[in-house]
């Protein structure tokens, strides 16, 4: 892809470097006034919110194994059996 | 005995009085809004206080999914993450006495499996890629010029699989942030608690984590295509 681009790379830089906060700010990215001229950075910005967007769709791991638990239970029956030979 | 601190507001709870929205409020609110608590949660969590080991259970069924998930998209490494989780699990266990309500209860656990993780990991000796690194930009977040030259989205190659492959090879600690914030919804302001770093920082290091995953996937997928 061949991208027509009128803005500067001290320009592509500025914006860059603003790019973390903007995402944060909530505001539409999609208005910024760099975006209408730069289309390295609107292809950046689109792939970026694309990311996220699918981030998102990753759920959660299935549960670990019943194993954990029983586990956990035994280091806490042996932390209660030791305290109680302690007193 | 653990005297119980906690302010509780299950729904079983009488209505309290409606307080003004403080500052200090505000963020809670928001919290509660993400992370609202679970029907019983503060039940539980009260009766745990109180050394009640059926109530602890109860506590370890609602959120082992989340912990694990945690650990294993961190570690990549089931027997580790099990082994994790379950010692995040005992330092609650251990911490719950000092679990005032001050933030929701899911983000106080997740900041104690967050510490345990970054344990494991500094105990391995694996580069975190610093969290307290500066926010000096480096020259791998300079402005890109090779960019646009492919739109993931165009490619149709990216789905759930291949990002999270992708999240795995990041390293570990844009890997945290980038998990914490665009996986399990945290806000940079909690995510810089659980880190102990700045909220700049935690918004750099996710947006270098987005710039290494676009890296990665751009690589995928002209591997894929024999580009």
């Amino acid at each position: 892809m061949t991208a027509e681009k009128s803005s500067t790379p001290v320009e592509c830089e500025e914006f860059q470097q603003q790019l973390p906060e903007i995402f944060d700010s909530g505001v539409s990215i999609a208005d910024h006034p760099h975006l209408k001229t730069c289309a390295l950075c609107s292809s950046l910005v689109r792939d970026l919110e694309y990311i996220a967007a699918q981030a998102k769709l990753i759920m959660p791991i299935h549960d670990p194994s019943p194993a954990v638990w029983d586990n956990i239970q035994s280091a806490l029956q042996q932390d209660g059996k030791q305290g109680k030979d302690r007193a | 005995m653990i005297k119980n601190t906690l302010q509780t507001n299950d729904s079983a709870a009488p209505s309290m009085p409606v307080q003004p929205l403080t500052s200090e409020a505000r963020p809670m609110q928001q919290q509660q809004r993400r992370n609202p608590p679970i029907a019983g949660e503060l039940t539980a969590i009260a009766n745990a206080q109180q050394g009640d080991g059926a109530a602890f259970e109860i506590l370890y069924n609602m959120h082992k999914r989340r912990v694990y998930s945690l650990c294993l998209r961190m570690l990549g490494n089931v027997a580790e993450a099990e082994d994790l989780t379950q010692e995040a699990f005992l330092q609650l266990h251990r911490k719950i006495g000092t679990f005032r309500g001050d933030s929701a209860f899911s983000t106080w656990l997740h900041r104690m499996a967050v510490n345990v993780v970054l344990m494991h990991l500094r105990k391995k000796g694996l580069p975190l890629v610093s969290l307290e690194e500066t926010l000096e930009p480096s020259q791998e977040d300079g402005p890109r010029k090779d960019f646009g030259t492919r739109d993931l989205r165009l490619s149709g190659s990216i789905d759930r699989v291949t990002l999270e492959r992708a999240v795995e090879e990041l390293p570990p600690g844009y890997r945290m942030v980038f998990v914490l914030h665009d996986v399990e919804g945290y806000e940079h302001n909690e995510i810089a608690g659980m880190l102990q770093c700045s909220i700049g920082n935690s918004k750099s290091q996710l947006h270098k984590a987005r710039m290494r995953l676009r890296s990665l996937l751009k690589e995928n997928a002209e591997g894929g295509t024999g580009a």
